[in-house]
């Protein structure tokens, strides 16, 4: 459903030059799976994320979604995917019906259609209390209750979920959690990123372990404990972060004796 | 561009901004509420507005004659002034002390006459006023009396000439200004009527001293009036208001949403970046439309209220303030589609760029900076529509509205076609901004990063490219023309030919050539590429001069119909007399050669087909980078005429530059132009008469003005493009044969100049 192979973002710095935000990453995520992807803050989640919405190009390599080039046809890619991300806010100034309607009809749902789906989306979220109320006078989990429908709106087969919990209340997490496995056992293929370990352990049939633009890790999370030989999943992610922070700074430390 | 999610996107942002307290204010409750409020407070105050009385001090007025009384009891003689001046003038004559000052100011006056110090008198006089608290003064130091005898050169009484009554102000008082234009007044009737009553007196006509009667009268008609008042104020406000209402939806509708993380939502819509832009500039155009009725409206209304209200005449012009022609509206509302158009895809772009509603805000000053000059034109009364001017963006504009507003119909709509291009043009490529600005990732996802000057010229030493980019071309255009500008005022005069020589070295190597170099070897990684150090073949080098030669007679056709179009203003002539008069002290045709052709022709090469030329080239298609070049070649050498013809000779070298990869055949052919230049001028008639070519390609009317003959000339031309076509089938297939021995001298500089790793 959602192939990543070798996938590089770079951006130019003006303190440090290039900045290598994501070096070459692959994956790949199945319908009715969900995909997390795990990695401390400035890991890549966020930049993968945000190639596979189309809203940025990636500088090399190729991400392919249901079928379709996020580069060549990143319309079509649009289609395939709800995204749901800390960065996609709803608007202040719109009532969350205004609002799933708007997208629904800029993915040129027929108004019928769009309606029937609507109201079943509003029932099954429960919804129907914020009906005419303006985000702006919305809580967060309200907010993001809108954005998940939102995203769902066209039914796609394809679901991101960039940090979905963030700064939501136990509550509201849980509602969200429950959402996205709802959404997984419609058969739909989840991408899931999260800095939260329990999250990911509770959630992903599948978990790539990223860290300074690289994926250290990748497989289901008995796969992982079994290569790695630690049940726990938080300290495997800091064995694997630590390593991989000292290996880095061996290659800086090379690095530097060979150009002096 | 599927035009139902422009639709969309139009009507939601519509929506949204009418939703938005800030926005509803700024384009609709403001102007409908300000201007009455200004009203309201304009004729509160002008309750309270009264005008006191001037006081004035008469000094000496037992010297006024008794017929005709200028004073009755203490008040001027209303024969002379109108009762409600008259009401304003307060009359104080002068007592016993006074008589002391007269003296005073007498004995100043002959002394200041003598020694030339006439500040010392008047500063004692406006001491005397101010402490005796008065604002005029009027001083009779002698008994008038008009002398009537016959004149007798040998009678010293009649030398003297006439009596004198001497009238003091302060200008810099308004109270003290205009009470003395009112004693002006009412002594000019006072003075006739004595005059008269002399002459009378004497058994002459009194009739005399009115001479000729100059009858005036006004022949416009009234709509012609109201249409003139309203011709000048309508395009400026609309245009203001437009660009202000245009401002504030846009900093809403891209920096607001970036910081509201609204945006990134509708990117991963699958409405595509051009439908969104599209979308939102048509929001945007909307406001900035209705901004500039509402405004319109709502001061018009203000306006012929307060108008009504405080007497039928606006203040102070005497302007008849009456409801404009309603054919004025219907041009104003056609005019204002393009206009807003304009201005809303300029705040967008800006507005695109901006990471938050606080950096938009700050870019809204600079951009009424740049189009308020543009915006006065139609102010001006010297403006006129004219080919030149309706080329001019905005300014065309807003004359051709000017003209329609007046009824010059037929006159106007002559230029509506190059006014409505180069609007559109405009209008085109300002929308293909903001589409490119929604387009770019850097643009729409620019990281807040701390400046530091260190920074980020390590940065751009680090980004440089072989090239120049085309931000440090925009650099090197801006320093040149600055450089011009600043070198302006501390240039003067040259008195001969040697400091004529030297000045113009100077000027051209300070604000040209080191520039270009300089930037060449910093900002670019090479500068032999990037000036186009390049050898070029002996061929190239034959042809490029060969073609300066042939196209001659049309670079000349050229000057002479771009004199004619846009005809020279009076001291362009002078400064070319004055030019021409120092060029006759040169030493000989060589050094003339040297100053005009040489020096300028190495220079202007290397900056503009080097350079510039070089940077545009590496991010445009080769016709767009030849035209741009040459728009800049243009745009720095200051005057109109002269910018249009170097434009059209940057267009050959640009071609040239391009097709031979060299500045040399560049260099070589500006040397060729600008030498044929000073010959032709400066050829005798003898030299020609007996050349068997130049007495064939030349021809005369009066003996000692040459210029091209038609057939020759045309038989030149069609040479000279067939060259450029050789140029154009080149494509740098040529090799190299001639080398420079810059670049190694470049390269050697850079060596020494690279920080070692």
């Amino acid at each position: 459903m959602i192939h990543v192979r070798k996938l590089t973002k770079r951006y130019t710095d003006m303190r440090t030059g290039d900045f290598t935000a994501l070096a070459g990453i692959s994956f790949d995520a199945m319908p009715g799976q969900i995909f997390g992807l795990l990695g401390p803050n400035g890991a890549g989640k966020t930049t993968t994320l945000r190639i596979l919405s189309t809203v940025l190009q990636p500088s090399e390599g190729t991400a392919v979604v249901n079928g379709f080039d996020v580069v060549k046809n990143a319309e079509q890619v649009r289609r395939q995917i709800g995204f749901v991300s800390t960065n996609t806010a709803i608007y202040d100034r719109m009532t969350a019906w205004e609002m799933v309607q708007y997208f629904g009809q800029l993915y040129g749902l027929p108004l019928d259609e769009l309606h029937r789906r609507m109201e079943s989306l509003f029932e099954r979220f429960k919804m129907n209390n914020i009906r005419d109320v303006l985000g702006s006078k919305m809580s967060t989990g309200m907010k993001q209750k809108v954005s998940i429908v939102r995203a769902m709106i066209h039914d796609p087969p394809v679901l991101i979920f960039d940090e979905a919990t963030s700064g939501l209340d136990i509550l509201a997490a849980r509602e969200v959690l429950k959402t996205v496995e709802q959404v997984r056992d419609h058969g739909k293929c989840v991408l899931f990123s999260s800095h939260i370990m329990s999250e990911v352990q509770r959630l992903c049939d599948r978990v790539a372990i990223m860290h300074r633009g690289s994926v250290l890790a990748e497989g289901t999370i008995e796969e992982l404990s079994d290569q790695y030989d630690e049940q726990d999943l938080e300290e495997l992610f800091f064995q694997l972060i630590s390593a991989s922070e000292k290996q880095t700074d061996a290659h800086d430390l090379v690095d530097t004796v060979f150009t002096q | 561009m599927k035009w139902p999610n422009v639709k969309l996107i139009f009507f939601r942002e519509l929506r949204d901004q009418m939703r938005d307290r800030r926005t509803l204010f700024t384009v609709a409750i403001m102007p409908m509420v300000l201007y009455p409020l200004m009203g309201m407070a304009m004729l509160q105050v002008a309750q309270f507005m009264r005008e006191y009385p001037t006081k004035v001090w008469v000094v000496g007025h037992e010297n006024l004659p008794e017929s005709p009384p200028f004073i009755i009891e203490g008040e001027l003689n209303g024969d002379f002034i109108t009762p409600q001046d008259a009401r304003l003038l307060q009359i104080c004559m002068s007592r016993e002390g006074d008589q002391e000052f007269h003296k005073l100011i007498r004995q100043f006056r002959e002394q200041s006459e003598m020694t030339h110090a006439p500040q010392l008198v008047d500063q004692l006089i406006q001491s005397e006023m101010r402490s005796r608290g008065v604002d005029v003064a009027v001083f009779i130091p002698k008994p008038i009396e008009l002398a009537t005898e016959p004149f007798d050169e040998t009678h010293p009484d009649q030398q003297r000439g006439s009596p004198s009554i001497y009238l003091f102000q302060n200008t810099a008082v308004d109270q003290s200004r205009i009470g003395a234009q009112r004693i002006r007044t009412a002594l000019g009737h006072w003075q006739k009527a004595l005059i008269k009553e002399t002459l009378r007196e004497n058994n002459v006509r009194a009739s005399l001293i009115d001479g000729v009667r100059i009858s005036e009268a006004d022949v416009a008609d009234k709509a012609g009036k109201k249409a003139a008042a309203w011709s000048k104020i309508f395009p400026f406000i609309v245009m203001i208001w437009s660009l202000t209402g245009a401002f504030y939806p846009a900093i809403d509708l891209c920096a607001g949403e970036k910081e509201r993380g609204t945006f990134e939502t509708l990117l991963s819509s699958p409405a595509a970046r051009s439908e969104i832009a599209i979308g939102k500039l048509l929001t945007v155009m909307s406001f900035s439309m209705a901004t500039s009725i509402l405004n319109l409206l709502s001061m018009g209304f203000t306006g012929l209220f307060v108008v009504s209200r405080m007497g039928g005449t606006a203040m102070g012009g005497g302007l008849p303030m009456v409801a404009p022609p309603i054919a004025s509206i219907g041009w104003l509302l056609l005019a204002l589609i393009p206009i807003s158009a304009l201005f809303s895809a300029v705040a967008l772009a800006a507005a695109a760029f901006a990471r938050s509603s606080k950096e938009g805000q700050y870019y809204l000053v600079p951009l009424m900076m740049i189009s308020m000059p543009l915006m006065m034109v139609p102010m001006l009364p010297a403006a006129k529509l004219d080919f030149g001017s309706s080329l001019i963006p905005v300014s065309g504009l807003m004359l051709l509205l000017r003209g329609l507003i007046e009824g010059q119909y037929s006159e106007c709509l002559k230029f509506a076609g190059p006014v409505c291009a180069v609007t559109l043009a405009c209008c085109w490529f300002a929308i293909r901004w903001v589409v490119y600005q929604f387009n770019s990732e850097s643009v729409l996802f620019r990281p807040s990063e701390r400046f530091g000057v260190g920074t980020w010229f390590r940065y751009v030493m680090r980004e440089r490219d072989q090239l120049p980019s085309f931000g440090s071309v925009i650099l090197l255009a801006i320093v040149i023309l600055v450089g011009k500008f600043f070198i302006g005022f501390v240039i003067q005069t040259p008195l001969n030919f040697g400091d004529f020589a030297k000045q113009t070295v100077i000027i051209l190597v300070a604000t040209i050539a080191v520039p270009t170099i300089m930037m060449a070897l910093v900002l670019t990684r090479n500068a032999r590429k990037s000036l186009k150090l390049h050898r070029c073949t002996l061929p190239m080098a034959c042809a490029a001069v060969l073609a300066a030669i042939l196209l001659n007679p049309a670079f000349t056709w050229f000057t002479s119909l771009v004199m004619y179009i846009y005809p020279p203003a009076d001291d362009l002539f002078l400064l070319n007399e004055t030019v021409g008069n120092i060029v006759s002290t040169s030493p000989g045709i060589w050094a003339t050669i040297a100053v005009f052709a040489l020096v300028p022709a190495i220079i202007e090469e290397l900056a503009f087909r080097g350079f510039i030329l070089s940077g545009f080239e590496s991010m445009r298609n080769r016709w767009q980078a030849i035209v741009l070049a040459s728009i800049f070649f243009g745009i720095t050498h200051g005057v109109l005429q002269q910018s249009v013809i170097t434009f059209g000779v940057g267009l050959v070298l640009g071609l040239i530059a391009i097709q031979t990869r060299s500045i040399l055949p560049c260099i070589l052919f500006h040397l060729t132009h600008n030498s044929l230049a000073v010959l032709l001028s400066a050829a005798e008639p003898t030299v020609i008469e007996n050349s068997l070519i130049l007495k064939t390609v030349l021809m005369t009317t009066d003996g000692v003005h040459y210029q091209y003959g038609m057939l020759p000339g045309i038989a030149m031309t069609v040479l000279g493009i067939s060259l450029l076509v050789w140029f154009i089938r080149l494509d740098g297939k040529e090799r190299p044969l001639l080398g420079t021995g810059v670049e190694s001298w470049i390269a050697g500089f850079r060596k020494s100049t690279q920080p070692s790793v």
